[in-house]
């Protein structure tokens, strides 16, 4: 029997670590706002918004600006999502 | 340096509770009471217990306010390792003079290799009634003899022994040896021992049915390695004790020196030369000797042997007996040539880290090796439990100073 191959370990390459995933955030004519994923599923419903801040960098190529929330799911579960001011995209991430 | 001596077939000499046997054969009439030793590292807890204690309730472990309270008669004694050391050397020393290949497990166990001995003393039975004869006077009521292909079959064989009864496992029936046996018998640390009596698993035999890769991914690589035992497919030689070849360094005076300070300096040159020699590292020093050539047409020499209670990998402490002969009976003339031999060596332990010239390399390494365990311990769970690769990955920092969270770290393939 032949061992199936085995990829080489590609120790010069890099992957991405906690690389921003593609969310949806929706408010409610009611004022609840909800988290979900680009599949349809939800994620939860926003009970509070803890803390908020602002990223702008790299103007001098091609330009960074988020705005970032810090937000407590209904549950008790926390999230941090930015949304892409340049493309108006709603992302996840650990901050 | 020489090669280890090993042999397939093993006896197995155990003296159960040692220490405790020590004490009863120096302390006449010990062996009549009920007896604990204290523990070495806390004097407040038991360490061995006798038979005789260990009927009215006491077991090693206990508080020794616990222990006197179940048995206000027990006689109490503080450890002594240094005499137990040297009892077990002399142990290993007269079972060296039956077989070449002898290693010690622990104080008290010791494997003897006996492949070959039949020539010399006769059968199984013969060999380990030479072995019982060998052992000191007072531990031949106690010793335990097992005989068997492997370490692991002739140490359960011992295990299963009557004193005055050795148990020899023949070739090729040591699968059905094992099959019967506890689980007890296998070197488990108490959290295995614990999850196996949960699945019920009782016997080695029971063990041994189970898959091999079953066993590998709830246990690792212990568990495989335990498996493998149970199972008979292991069968770990006894490996004899390497000899050194003595390490000499020598020095040769430009003329005849006298003065003992700038003999005791060239002494200490010479203990760290020899000290720093590769075949060193690893071994503590136990016999030492200096030899001095002495000036003049008739010559003459001046000779010093010591043998070090404590073997030792400190300069100062394998100095300071040499300096008082050098300071009680010097050299009658002055000494033209100054020679220094290690002669005889113990195996090295965790201290000789601190005389380690990089300390910190040899933690760095330890922390190496153990992160080169823990990886194949994960990748063999892995593999064992769900087939197929198992890929380890280093976080790395890239631009931990990055206000972009995704941009400060990063993945990398592992392989330690």
């Amino acid at each position: 029997m032949v061992a199936p191959a085995r990829a080489p370990l590609r120790t010069d390459r890099l992957r991405a670590v906690n690389e921003p995933r593609t969310v949806t955030v929706e408010l409610h004519e009611s004022g609840l706002m909800t988290v979900g994923r680009p599949d349809g599923r939800t994620v939860g419903n926003v009970e509070a918004i803890l803390e908020s801040w602002r990223i702008d960098d790299e103007w001098w190529r091609q330009p960074i600006s988020r705005s970032y929330l810090e937000l407590l799911l209904e549950g008790g579960k926390r999230v941090v999502v930015f949304q892409d001011l340049m493309t108006g995209l709603w992302f996840m991430q650990q901050p | 340096m020489s090669r280890r001596p090993t042999s397939s077939l093993a006896a197995c000499v155990w003296i159960p509770l040692f220490p405790l046997r020590c004490e009863e054969a120096r302390h006449e009439g010990l062996s009549a009471y009920p007896t604990a030793l204290l523990a070495p590292d806390t004097t407040r807890k038991l360490w061995q217990v006798s038979s005789l204690a260990r009927h009215a309730g006491v077991k090693p472990g206990m508080t020794v306010s616990q222990a006197i309270g179940l048995c206000p008669t027990l006689r109490l004694i503080e450890p002594d390792p240094v005499h137990y050391d040297e009892q077990f050397a002399a142990l290993l020393s007269a079972l060296s003079e039956v077989s070449p290949v002898v290693e010690p497990s622990e104080l008290g166990l010791v494997y003897v290799g006996v492949d070959g001995l039949a020539g010399i003393f006769g059968s199984a039975t013969q060999i380990l009634a030479v072995l019982r004869q060998t052992v000191r006077q007072s531990d031949r009521p106690t010793v335990r003899l097992g005989w068997g292909f492997g370490k692991f079959v002739a140490w359960v064989a011992a295990s299963r022994s009557k004193p005055d009864e050795a148990v020899i496992v023949p070739a090729g029936a040591e699968r059905k040896f094992l099959a019967s046996q506890p689980i007890a018998v296998l070197p488990l640390d108490t959290d295995i021992h614990r999850r196996l009596r949960q699945l019920n698993i009782r016997t080695l035999g029971a063990l041994a049915a189970l898959p091999e890769a079953a066993v590998t991914a709830q246990f690792g690589d212990v568990g495989k390695h335990l498996w493998r035992l149970a199972a008979g497919r292991i069968a770990e030689p006894v490996e004899g004790r390497v000899t050194l070849e003595p390490i000499v360094a020598a020095l040769t005076f430009f003329t005849p020196v006298g003065e003992r300070e700038l003999l005791v300096h060239s002494l200490e040159q010479l203990i760290a030369r020899a000290l720093n020699h590769p075949r060193r590292i690893g071994w503590r020093v136990h016999a030492v000797r200096l030899r001095a050539d002495l000036e003049g047409a008739a010559g003459g020499s001046w000779l010093a042997s010591i043998l070090l209670k404590d073997p030792t990998a400190d300069g100062d402490r394998i100095a300071a007996p040499l300096k008082v002969r050098l300071e009680q009976s010097p050299p009658t003339g002055a000494v033209e040539r100054l020679v220094l031999e290690f002669t005889a060596f113990a195996p090295g332990t965790a201290e000789l880290q601190l005389f380690a010239r990089d300390t910190a390399a040899a933690a760095r390494a330890g922390q190496q090796r153990a992160l080169r365990h823990a990886a194949r311990e994960v990748r063999m769970r892995v593999k064992a439990g769900r087939g197929g690769r198992a890929t380890l990955y280093h976080v790395i920092e890239v631009q931990p100073w990055s206000r972009l969270p995704e941009r400060r770290y990063a993945l990398i393939d592992y392989e330690p």
